[in-house]
């Protein structure tokens, strides 16, 4: 079975991550679940690779982190949740359409014949 | 679960401690922690739980190069490599405390035996068993400086403890400390029986001179008698327990305290402590003993040289409060 090169995903693990915290502020766990469950199974992020992430992302503006116990279980444990900042859906636009541009392009080079 | 704390701490065990790795490393397992419980709540086994959280955690030097830290990576390579540290096995530490168990025994009966010499001269004194007073307080003598050679030179197999540097394991950590607890009771007892037994020494003197048994003389005998016994039980517990923690101690900060190895246990406040004072104190208690014989030999006055011991006893722990640890950075 093909496996996703680690090389090639690395660009587009922030905008993946980007993508989950659009929608609501998230953790750790919940975010490599939700990347898991939008792929199908087909990539599973390091969670070496996720907090790298998170800490870049932070460093440039893109997220910001907070702490916060979940409502769900009540009086679970605590944990560092991350959320978008304006920067951040700036930058996940940009990503959006030079992923677009890069798939055009490489699209051209790519063939089913044997 | 212990499994995968055991692999993190061993991964993060020779970074810098800095706050951003500490904050890396707890972050990491929070994310581990979650990944284990669904896995488990999923109806996986332990060990596959653990063999998933484990495979898809990454690796550290993606980490590093986040974190600034390829250097301090690179640099704790290069460290093994030119100033390895010996890595204790958790049985080689077992057998260690124990053996500072023993040791701590023998040393507080040694000096017991030291402070309690002179009772047979005086319950025998003034009878004709004089000559045999003074032969069993010279072989007390013998038995407790025998006991302290013996027991230095079994301690000397564990130097390399005290002179290379060290490490240990996070579950050995884990085991240490537990014991340390486990002890914790036993050993703050005896150490406050020690203190009670030397503090309340003058008791039965006061006790028999109010019911008025002092016009006796052999009673000042009696009473000289169960003082010197009292602080030599007394400083027997406080010596016993002071190396027994002491070597709790010891190990529990073997490990680099600018790592995250020395994170293992929590609460290690305190615990890495001023070097140069150690080297001072390991001379303390044997210079007490000298003083104290050699005083007591000269000048005979057994009835007062034994205060050497509680005051020294009180200063040991004034000099350790006040100079014993180093600030933590």
């Amino acid at each position: 079975m093909v496996e996703i090169s680690s090389d090639v995903i690395r660009g587009y693990n922030d905008t993946m991550i980007l993508y989950i915290l659009r929608k609501a502020p998230s953790y750790g766990y919940e975010i490599s679940k939700q990347i898991k469950q939008l792929s199908d199974g087909k990539y599973v992020i390091k969670e070496t690779t996720l907090y790298s992430a998170f800490t870049r992302m932070e460093k440039n503006g893109y997220i910001e982190s907070f702490t916060a116990a979940p409502e769900a279980d009540g009086g679970g444990k605590r944990r560092t949740y991350y959320r978008i900042t304006g920067n951040g859906q700036q930058y996940y636009k940009e990503k959006c359409e030079e992923w677009n541009l890069t798939k055009e392009v490489v699209e051209h080079f790519i063939t089913a014949e044997e | 679960m212990e499994t995968i704390k055991n692999y993190l701490e061993a991964m993060f065990a020779n970074l810098p401690r800095t706050p951003e790795v500490i904050k890396a490393k707890d972050e990491l397992w929070q994310m581990m922690e979650d990944k284990y419980n669904e896995l488990r709540e999923e109806g996986r086994s332990e060990n596959e739980a653990v063999g998933v959280v484990i495979s898809e955690f990454g690796n550290l030097d993606e980490l590093a190069e986040t974190l600034g830290l390829e250097k301090a990576v690179e640099e704790s390579h290069e460290l093994m490599e030119l100033e390895p540290r010996r890595q204790l096995t958790m049985d080689e530490v077992r057998d260690f405390l124990h053996a500072q168990m023993a040791r701590g025994t023998m040393m507080g009966i040694g000096v017991m035996f030291c402070i309690a010499c002179p009772i047979w001269v005086i319950l025998l004194g003034d009878t004709i068993l004089e000559g045999i007073g003074v032969l069993l307080l010279l072989v007390q003598v013998a038995l407790a400086v025998g006991m302290f050679v013996f027991a230095s030179n079994r301690h000397a197999r564990w130097k390399y403890i005290y002179k290379e540097p060290c490490s240990i394991d996070y579950a050995t950590a884990d085991y240490v400390a537990s014991e340390k607890e486990r002890y914790n009771l036993g050993l703050k007892g005896q150490r406050t029986m020690g203190i009670l037994l030397c503090a309340l020494c003058w008791v039965p003197a006061m006790l028999f001179d109010t019911i008025g048994l002092a016009k006796l003389s052999v009673m000042d005998n009696i009473v000289a008698v169960l003082l010197l016994l009292m602080v030599g039980f007394g400083v027997f517990f406080i010596i016993n327990s002071s190396i027994v923690r002491a070597s709790f101690e010891k190990i529990l900060k073997l490990n680099d305290e600018k790592t995250m190895s020395s994170q293992f246990v929590d609460a290690q406040k305190g615990l890495y402590e001023n070097p140069r004072l150690n080297n001072l104190m390991s001379v303390y208690w044997p210079t007490v003993t000298c003083i104290y014989l050699s005083y007591s030999f000269l000048t005979f006055n057994w009835g007062s040289s034994w205060l050497i011991w509680p005051i020294a006893g009180i200063a040991h722990s004034v000099i350790k409060k006040n100079m014993g640890s180093v600030k933590q950075a």
